[in-house]
């Protein structure tokens, strides 16, 4: 079978996936998985990037997606003037103080000659800036927290519409993988990993507990949104008066046109991007990317920067991953930094990139789907096998009840069981790089 | 299509097992007078009219032979590209020998893996990587003498004897020695297995010519021992001055095969190789 | 100027128990620096199989625990351990088996088979949810104490107390033995060393007659054990709970990149630099300092990051060395 007829025939075949879902179960659900599945896609995209066109191997997806998502909310979330007053400047200014405290140690190792008195005075730099920026910030951070606690407690943000955010989610986490990028690409490809490992553990870590910025594990629910609200579409009499008009239950049908709309938000999206990489991939960069890919040496022999290459494709796959963490807190409208797990946001993403396809745009955005897809219906699968398997105990049994209760656990074994398949029989995966 | 299990995107990390990779250019050297059919049948370890290569990648080697007595020292050289170090470690078992065959005291070991031949009484040197640089010297030694399970110290102290600056240096991890001094570790390492044969790859390869004549001179007392040593040498003019059998390889193929002497006087070697 | 109380308070909340932790990382690091070394990949699934380890652990000693045996003052854990890393090695056994021999034998590239050890994660981490849930288990039982804060009052007359955990020393004295018993194995014994040169060169070792299949087999044993000690001290001294130790992979390999992968004695350095540098930054200061200058109050808790941070205070070592030293304070063998 040739690649032009099987790749539309497995695009064919997890479409028709969600459409068996849509009429077995309910419409409703196959768009949830659909629209999570578009955003699953693009961060798959920013991952195949790195690793497909580059050879990065970036396990930090998970703090770039939390990173768009925080940036959703500067933008989306109105400002809460009061915090501004009582301690925003502060806030600001201590911040500002530590970039400069930064940028002057930086200049300094620069600039001065080497040896034991650089080293000295770096330190002192780096330890007075950081009492300064502690002294500044810390007020700031008290009074802007103590700002009606129980809602606020934060900045807020910019009150922008909340589309201008995704932009800006991805430019926070092209920030972040800026300065990881900056310090662990050029070495062993595992310092990159654990590199990335921890800046996920901390962008979490900051999300988590820096209340004034995001509301930390309080959460920031009720974000605004880029369509219509259903309970809108309940009480507009033209749209109550269309859907019976088809036939169908206005509650229902509102849901499903607001998931719709979303899903042709995130469709533009991601054709949009597809239709960039494919056509970056082509290009004279593109071409030089695989150049550099295929022999480093070679490449870096003919003069091309190889580590800035390299840094170049970093900042912008882990990008994508931060505007599909904006679109994601935006779909979710909330942020809950608390429910950023690595398993979920860096190693599934994998996952999608390895058996779709490692350095093939579409075969990531298929493994998008269709491992997102296994990943919600594989609770309920494990939730019936476990059922068919303890059917033959005792209804009290203890070992029934733990058996039905673990088969939440399921997930993690079949990914990694999917994973290491395809890998071991596909390496490829399943739309190979051509 | 490569393996997709080594596609490592172009990250540069030491692999599980690099693969030793020959320089593949030939040189363009005209062909020379073959003196093939030259194969000692009685020879103790014999490379008789070997074909192979690499993988299943294209033949490096176009029916070789190669041949070395008890005591004897013979050396292979040729121009760069000639398949030297190849149809050395062809005799050792590190490449597919598509056609002909490898006899050591007349036994056929074609099919045999290097660590079965290290146990039939081969002993090889690789040209390069070819000591423990983190171990000291003793440890070397011991991994040397590794499938022996008699007492070992007999060979190390023989060991010692020949390299004497070894026993000094001992406890010395070998990365932290000279040049010279790792080749000498290197050798002590082959030797522990107590081999009838020894194979060395370019054993004076980056070192001065002191250390070269030293090395030589090492390696003749180890040949009186009534080891047979197979060896390839770039430095061939020195190299044939005390070798017993001499091959010069051209394109993985014998192009002249006498005593050590006797090619030093040939003119056509002397011109095409010797510069003069 | 209180310089005995202060230096009490500075052992009861920093030195104690970051030593405990250190000897905790550092075990875990020698696993990790030991897959490094022998199998040439950084080992993600390092975390879960810690967990898994001490999970085995723990469910011999609740069986223990069930028919009665105890070691009196002593955490009936030790007791469940030999059992727990039997557990532990013979997954990685079959792991070997089923997954990693088949890219050893393709001679698979060293980030191919950091991918693999990602779904192994996966796996593992499955399993051990699985069988024990996501929820901390206690485990630890036994004297408590060996000192406590009390005791070490009444005895000294002092107003600070210095309490040492039974479990704290168990972690040192343990860590203590089995480094030993390690570096012993390594420098002394034939197989150590042959582990030891197939480290250093591979090729040479195959050369040498040394067994590639004897040697990993053994590493996965010794990693084992490493990795269920690591596992259950950590559990007896914190608590058990299978996302912490996924999360002890940041500090774990941040010991042993810090201290050179592939150098067991850097492992070791590695975890302890770790642990000071992590429980040293979080600590807050103010009642050390509170002794020390009597007049001075701070409005603080002269703390310079909340204890949230701390995985960052493993990722800033990281960082700097991977800057400025990248094979690490004992010359790992990478760059």
């Amino acid at each position: 079978m040739t690649q032009s007829f099987k790749t539309p025939l497995l695009f064919a075949l997890v479409g028709a996936m969600f459409i068996f879902t849509g009429f077995t179960s309910s419409w409703n659900s196959a768009l949830s998985i659909f629209n999570m599945g578009l955003i699953s896609a693009i961060m798959a995209l920013g991952v195949n990037m790195q690793w497909g066109y580059a050879g990065l191997f970036n396990v930090g997806v998970m703090g770039f997606v939390a990173l768009g998502g925080l940036g959703a909310v500067l933008v989306g979330m109105p400002p809460v003037a009061e915090a501004w007053a009582a301690g925003g400047v502060r806030i600001m200014l201590g911040l500002l103080l530590a970039l400069a405290t930064i940028i002057g140690a930086v200049q300094l190792w620069q600039r001065m000659a080497p040896g034991r008195t650089r080293g000295v005075a770096m330190a002192a730099l780096l330890v007075i800036g950081f009492f300064a920026f502690r002294a500044v910030f810390d007020g700031g951070v008290a009074a802007v927290e103590a700002v009606n606690p129980a809602v606020t407690g934060n900045l807020g943000g910019l009150g922008w519409p909340i589309l201008i955010g995704w932009p800006v989610g991805g430019v926070l986490a092209a920030g972040a993988a800026w300065i990881v990028g900056k310090t662990a690409l050029g070495l062993r490809s595992d310092y990159l990993a654990i590199a990335t490992l921890g800046i996920a553990e901390i962008i979490i870590a900051v999300m988590k507990n820096e209340d004034w910025l995001a509301r930390g594990v309080k959460n920031i629910i009720g974000l605004p949104r880029p369509v219509p609200y259903e309970i809108d579409l309940q009480e507009s009499p033209a749209f109550v008066e269309r859907m019976q008009g088809w036939g169908a239950d206005p509650v229902t049908a509102s849901s499903v046109v607001v998931k719709l709309a979303y899903a042709g938000l995130f469709g533009v999206v991601l054709i949009l991007l597809i239709w960039l990489t494919q056509s970056a991939l082509k290009s004279p960069w593109g071409r030089m990317m695989c150049a550099i890919r295929d022999n480093e040496i070679a490449a870096e022999a003919m003069g091309k920067d190889v580590t800035g290459r390299h840094l170049q494709v970093f900042i912008l796959g882990s990008a994508i991953c931060g505007l599909a963490g904006a679109m994601m807190t935006t779909l979710d409208g909330q942020l809950t930094p608390g429910s950023y797990q690595p398993l979920r946001f860096t190693f599934l993403i994998w996952v999608m990139v390895i058996v779709g396809g490692s350095g093939n745009n579409l075969g990531a955005v298929l493994g998008g789907f269709l491992i997102w897809f296994l990943w919600v219906q594989v609770e309920p699968m494990g939730q019936w096998m476990m059922n068919l398997v303890s059917s033959g105990l005792d209804e009290g049994s203890p070992l029934k009840a733990h058996l039905i209760e673990s088969a939440a656990h399921m997930r993690l074994l079949t990914m990694g069981i999917v994973l290491l398949v395809v890998l071991r029989f596909a390496p490829r995966g399943l739309i190979p790089e051509k | 299509m490569t393996n997709p299990y080594q596609d490592n995107r172009g990250n540069k990390d030491r692999s599980i097992t690099k693969s030793s990779q020959m320089g593949g250019s030939v040189d363009a050297v005209r062909p020379l007078r073959k003196s093939g059919g030259h194969v000692d049948e009685a020879a103790f370890l014999i490379g008789d009219t070997m074909t192979g290569g690499y993988g299943t990648g294209a033949d490096i080697l176009h029916g070789c032979t190669l041949a070395v007595n008890p005591g004897e020292i013979a050396v292979i050289v040729g121009p760069n590209g000639a398949g030297k170090s190849t149809a050395m470690k062809a005799v050792f078992g590190m490449l597919n020998v598509r056609s002909g065959a490898v006899r050591l005291k007349g036994e056929d070991i074609t099919h045999l893996s290097p660590q079965a031949r290290v146990a039939k009484g081969m002993a090889f040197v690789p040209q390069t990587h070819n000591i423990f640089t983190s171990m000291s010297v003793e440890e070397n030694l011991e991994m040397g003498a590794f499938l022996r399970r008699d007492d070992i110290r007999k060979t190390i102290d023989q060991v010692y004897d020949l390299f004497p600056i070894l026993g000094d240096k001992r406890y010395q991890a070998a990365g932290e020695l000279s040049g010279g001094q790792r080749q000498q570790v290197a050798v002590g390492r082959a030797l522990m297995t107590k081999p009838e044969v020894l194979m060395l790859d370019e054993p004076t390869a980056g070192v001065s010519p002191i250390v070269m004549d030293e090395l030589f001179d090492r390696i003749i007392e180890v040949a009186r021992t009534g080891i047979s040593i197979l060896m390839v040498e770039q430095n061939a003019r020195q190299a044939l001055e005390i070798a017993d059998r001499g091959y010069v390889l051209v394109q993985g193929a014998n192009a002249f095969t006498g005593t050590g002497q006797e090619l030093l006087a040939d003119p056509d070697v002397r011109k095409s190789f010797l510069g003069g | 100027m209180d310089i005995l109380n202060a230096l009490v308070v500075f052992a009861n909340f920093v030195l104690v128990p970051a030593t405990a932790y250190g000897a905790q990382l550092a075990l875990g690091a020698l696993g990790v620096t030991l897959i490094y070394g022998i199998l040439r990949f950084s080992n993600f699934a390092h975390g879960d199989t810690m967990a898994f380890g001490a999970m085995i652990t723990i469910l011999f000693t609740w069986l223990f625990q069930s028919w009665g045996l105890s070691l009196g003052p002593l955490p009936t854990a030790l007791l469940a351990l030999p059992f727990g890393i039997l557990g532990c090695a013979l997954l990685l056994l079959a792991t070997d088996k089923v997954v990693y021999q088949f890219y050893r034998r393709q001679k698979a590239a060293p980030v191919i088979l950091v991918i693999v050890s990602m779904g192994v994660m996966f796996v593992m981490n499955g399993i051990v949810r699985f069988i024990i849930g996501v929820d901390d288990q206690q485990f630890a039982d036994g004297e408590r104490f060996i000192i406590s804060a009390r005791d070490f009052k009444t005895m000294t007359g002092l107003d600070e107390g210095l309490a040492i955990r039974t479990s704290q020393g168990i972690t040192v004295i343990t860590a203590i033995i089995v480094v030993a018993a390690l570096f012993w194995f390594l420098n002394r014994t034939r197989t150590g060393k042959s582990m030891r040169a197939f480290s250093d060169n591979e090729d040479l070792a195959l050369l040498s007659g040394i067994n590639p299949d004897r040697v990993v087999m053994i590493t996965w044993i010794i990693v084992a054990a490493l990795a269920t000690i690591a596992g259950t001290l950590y559990g007896l001294d914190k608590s058990f709970k299978p996302f912490t130790y996924f999360q002890l992979l940041l500090p774990i390999f941040a010991a042993a990149i810090v201290g050179g992968l592939g150098s067991p004695i850097g492992a070791i350095a590695g975890g302890f630099v770790i642990a000071y540098s992590e429980v040293m930054v979080t600590y807050a200061f103010k009642r050390v300092f509170g002794y020390l200058i009597p007049s001075w109050e701070p409005d603080g808790l002269i703390q310079l990051l909340s204890t949230d941070y701390k995985f960052a205070v493993s990722f800033a070592i990281l960082i700097i060395v991977l800057l400025f030293k990248p094979t690490g304070l004992f010359k790992g063998k990478s760059v």
